[in-house]
């Protein structure tokens, strides 16, 4: 899932060269989108005379219904010569592609929040690798889990539990010692060496 | 549609070494998401039961679950089998860690995940993005390099495309190309190639900046109760507007059901003089209410009009407004709360018509006399629903009353607790009601973190009290009473002054009301007055509700009166959307504080599936439209799931 976070004010600024037509997607709100923060800059540019419109909606990601809603504000859109898009990048490409002509331009960027469905993140990642190495790691993704993504065990640089990459982050694997041990399956470390085949990743669309 | 399911059953070869130490197993299959919702039947499951069977193993049960990653609704669900020893986990890599993390023995991956390039959007388009949190779209006129280049170059190409197709893999159009075009289009070529060389910055994704979006999601989601959603407030439009108090009507039309229950019997007849304050209709039954008046004047008809919520006409008593004001005979103070008993208390909400005026309109006499003791009485300041600020200015404008209402709810009921809560969206609310409950015994103010439903009573119960209602049970079943303020101050105005039900406060707003406001109505005064006071309704393609944008029902004909439960009008822009199918993205299920699957209402209402509806427990469905409000396929699932409530009551009268 998808989350946004605001590009600096002054790199939103700079993006309008004349006047602005505002367009903010709050389809992945509860995900993480922030409002407040754009009410704010987009209440200030339209008090400078900057903008020709601001419509909120969700969903811009689905183009059909993004046109029936965008074609609602064809004369602001005419008006301005750039579209403001305050989304997901997913959002802006969309949005995009239907003004081809148009300066397009994103005033966010775009995080990916682990989880699959809904709008709960989880605490967890998969990659997709398309060969499931948590049958030896006691439901503990190494390649997630481990800011090295190794699969073999731990690169022996952690300190105190705590990531050598990034000092915020456990060690992925005293995190799966410590599962295996408790589950009783320490012996699944005892397993051949595995090595990752990125040709596994086979591609849902195909 | 583009199928995004995301995992594929391991080979009987690869889950062979795992098999050989495994036995007395539990199968745990996730139903696939982010697919078209046409089978509830995954085959994987079966498949996989043939595979431990062929190598001998028992299986002490197996289930299929939908978005197995929903930890909260899983972990519900989830019970393993006395003596299961392992579990196998038929998903993606989200489902099996979600259940490995969850439960003492060893859990097993049956499955490879499956992998899309980029994260597509809700719709599931094509468009991908890969969330590198330093969006490129504005240098590349709006063609992502990162996905849509096969090496992601982020400064033009690498000169390998031949015919414009990619040198890594012939079928991809080269990016760059694609990119050169547009910008030629939009006239930007100059502008692109004075850009600066970009690099990629890969630690802006970091471990801290994500599990802070996820600490944060994760907790608003779960805070106080399961789902709800945070819907634009737009509450600035009329929340600092004083309540003022509503010019006379010429004419009132007062139905005589405005309340759940069996209609009031008019007890005047076209040609009556009436008083304000006087009744006109007499509760029916047990459940029904008393209507009285909201002015002085002649009675012109009694006869069926349009009625605002119920969608049709309703028999309502039709005043001509002599403007004069004069109060009834029978409208004199009772007393006050230490000389009423309580059952006398009842008798003057029940006298008065006095009815849930948060939006529901049961009567309030029935809740304060329940067959069970009652720990305390909640008030539900919340006003959840965008937009409405009618409970904030009661709240600010009638404090005292609030309170006095409330103690009077708490002593028929005998409760030792009276809880007044309102959502951190008004501090000022929050600050004026804790300074006045100081020193008053057994009442205090609980501040909620807004988020919608929180002012359904269940949701409330289990915010403040942590207590869940039951399925199909009343608050009163977990020790509760829940009123709103706005009933407690018309409890208070009835004890002290003997004036029965007859106005109220109703905000006028929204983006489309030319001069937005709350105002003090009489009960039966005409939507269409409303709005043409407050200036009248700007542009078109404007949807008219009474009550808030979430539960408010649609009006098309303006000439409907206010009645006890409006606490508000209200007109915005109209949706031009149109419903697709469903996608499985889970959403719905996400967010329903009931803790509900909303998408099989949709689903068993199109296939006439009324039986599977009830088993799914629809009739705990609050219509709160949480999830139509999240549906990224724009499915109508409240009206859905309302025609399949009443289908079953129909299906359970046979």
């Amino acid at each position: 899932m998808l989350a946004t976070k605001l590009k600096s004010k002054e790199t939103i600024v700079s993006l309008i060269t004349g006047k602005a037509f505002i367009i903010n997607c709050h389809g992945c709100k509860e995900v993480g989108f922030p409002e407040k923060e754009a009410t704010e800059l987009q209440k200030e540019l339209a008090a400078e005379g900057r903008v020709t419109g601001i419509f909120t909606t969700d969903y811009i990601c689905n183009p059909e219904n993004m046109k029936l809603r965008l074609d609602l504000h064809k004369a602001e859109i005419d008006a301005a010569d750039t579209v403001l898009v305050f989304s997901c990048g997913v959002g802006v490409q969309t949005v995009s592609e239907y003004l081809e002509t148009k300066r397009v331009l994103a005033a966010c960027d775009t995080y990916a929040l682990p989880g699959g469905q809904g709008v709960t993140p989880l605490e967890y990642d998969c990659k997709q690798c398309g060969e499931c190495y948590l049958n030896l790691t006691g439901g503990i993704c190494p390649l997630t889990a481990c800011s090295k993504s190794l699969v073999n065990g731990q690169c022996g640089g952690a300190k105190d539990g705590k990531c050598e990459v990034d000092p915020n982050m456990e060690c992925g694997w005293e995190r799966i010692q410590r599962r295996l041990k408790m589950v009783g399956r320490l012996d699944a470390l005892k397993c051949p060496v595995q090595i990752r085949n990125y040709g596994n990743e086979v591609d849902a669309a195909e | 549609m583009q199928n995004y399911t995301k995992y594929k059953l391991k080979s009987a070869e690869e889950l062979a070494p795992f098999l050989a130490g495994a036995d007395k197993i539990f199968v745990l299959a996730c139903n696939k998401c982010f697919k078209e919702f046409e089978s509830v039947d995954e085959p994987d499951c079966e498949e996989f039961l043939k595979i431990a069977a062929e190598q001998g193993k028992t299986i002490t049960g197996s289930a299929k679950v939908d978005f197995l990653c929903n930890k909260t609704q899983t972990l519900k669900k989830l019970e393993l089998p006395e003596g299961t020893e392992s579990v196998f986990v038929v998903s993606c890599g989200l489902g099996v860690q979600t259940i490995a993390d969850s439960v003492k023995v060893p859990v097993y991956a049956a499955a490879n995940s499956l992998n899309y390039r980029g994260h597509h959007g809700m719709a599931l388009t094509k468009k991908v993005c890969d969330a590198c949190a330093q969006c490129y779209l504005n240098v590349t006129g709006g063609i992502c390099p990162v996905i849509d280049c096969s090496k992601g170059l982020l400064n033009g190409q690498c000169g390998g495309a031949k015919d414009g197709k990619c040198e890594v893999d012939p079928n991809r159009d080269c990016a760059w190309e694609k990119i050169e075009q547009r910008l030629k289009k939009q006239g930007r070529l100059r502008e692109f190639l004075d850009q600066p060389v970009q690099t990629r910055d890969y630690s802006k994704v970091n471990f801290k900046t994500i599990s802070e979006f996820v600490t944060a999601a994760r907790e608003s989601r779960l805070d106080g109760y399961y789902g709800g959603v945070h819907p634009s407030e737009r509450k600035e439009l009329s929340e600092h507007l004083p309540l003022v108090r509503f010019p006379e009507p010429d004419e009132v039309v007062i139905p005589l059901s405005m309340h759940s229950g069996a209609p009031a019997n008019p007890t005047v007849k076209a040609g009556d003089a009436v008083k304000v304050g006087q009744k006109i209709g007499e509760a029916a039954a047990f459940i029904s209410g008393n209507v009285h008046s909201s002015v002085s004047g002649t009675v012109i008809a009694v006869e069926p009009r349009l009625h605002p919520t119920k969608g049709g006409n309703v028999l309502s008593v039709v005043i001509k407004n002599d403007k004069k004001n004069e109060i009834a005979e029978t409208v004199k103070p009772y007393g006050d709360i230490d000389t009423l008993s309580a059952e006398q208390i009842v008798d003057v909400v029940k006298e008065s018509g006095i009815v849930g005026m948060g939006g529901a309109g049961f009567p309030t006499s029935v809740k304060l006399v329940p067959n069970k003791p009652i720990d305390a009485v909640l008030l539900n300041g919340c006003e959840c629903e965008p937009m409405l600020t009618a409970d904030h200015r009661v709240l600010l404008e009638y404090a005292d009353d609030v309170i006095y209402g409330l103690r009077a709810m708490m002593k028929t009921v005998s409760a030792p607790k009276g809880i007044i809560v309102i959502e951190d969206n008004k501090p000022d609310a929050v600050a004026l009601m804790q300074a006045k409950v100081e020193g008053i015994e057994g009442v205090e103010v609980v501040v909620a973190r807004t988020k919608y439903p929180q002012g359904a009573e269940k949701m409330l119960i289990k915010r403040v009290m942590g207590r869940q209602v039951p399925s199909g049970g009343l608050p009163a079943d977990v020790g509760a009473v829940v009123g709103n303020v706005s009933t407690a101050k018309a409890i208070a105005d009835a004890i002290k002054t003997g004036m029965p039900l007859v106005e109220r406060v109703v905000t006028v707003t929204g983006e489309r009301i030319a001069r937005p406001g709350n105002y003090i109505v009489k009960i039966g005064t005409s939507v269409k007055e409303l709005i043409d006071y407050c200036g009248g309704v700007t542009g078109d393609d404007v949807t008219i509700k009474t009550g808030g944008p979430m539960m408010g029902v649609e009006v098309t004909d303006t000439n409907v009166p206010v009645i006890k439960a409006t606490n508000g009008v209200i007109a915005y822009d109209k949706d031009h959307t149109e419903a697709v199918s469903c996608i499985k993205c889970g959403r719905c299920v996400d967010v329903c504080p009931m803790e509900l699957e909303p998408l099989y209402f949709a689903k068993f209402h199109d296939e006439g599936n009324w039986q599977g509806m009830a088993d799914m427990n629809v009739r705990d469905c609050l219509e709160c439209r949480c999830c139509e409000y999240i549906c990224s396929s724009k499915i109508p699932l409240v009206a859905k799931i309302k025609a399949g409530k009443s289908a079953i009551m129909e299906m359970n009268k046979k």
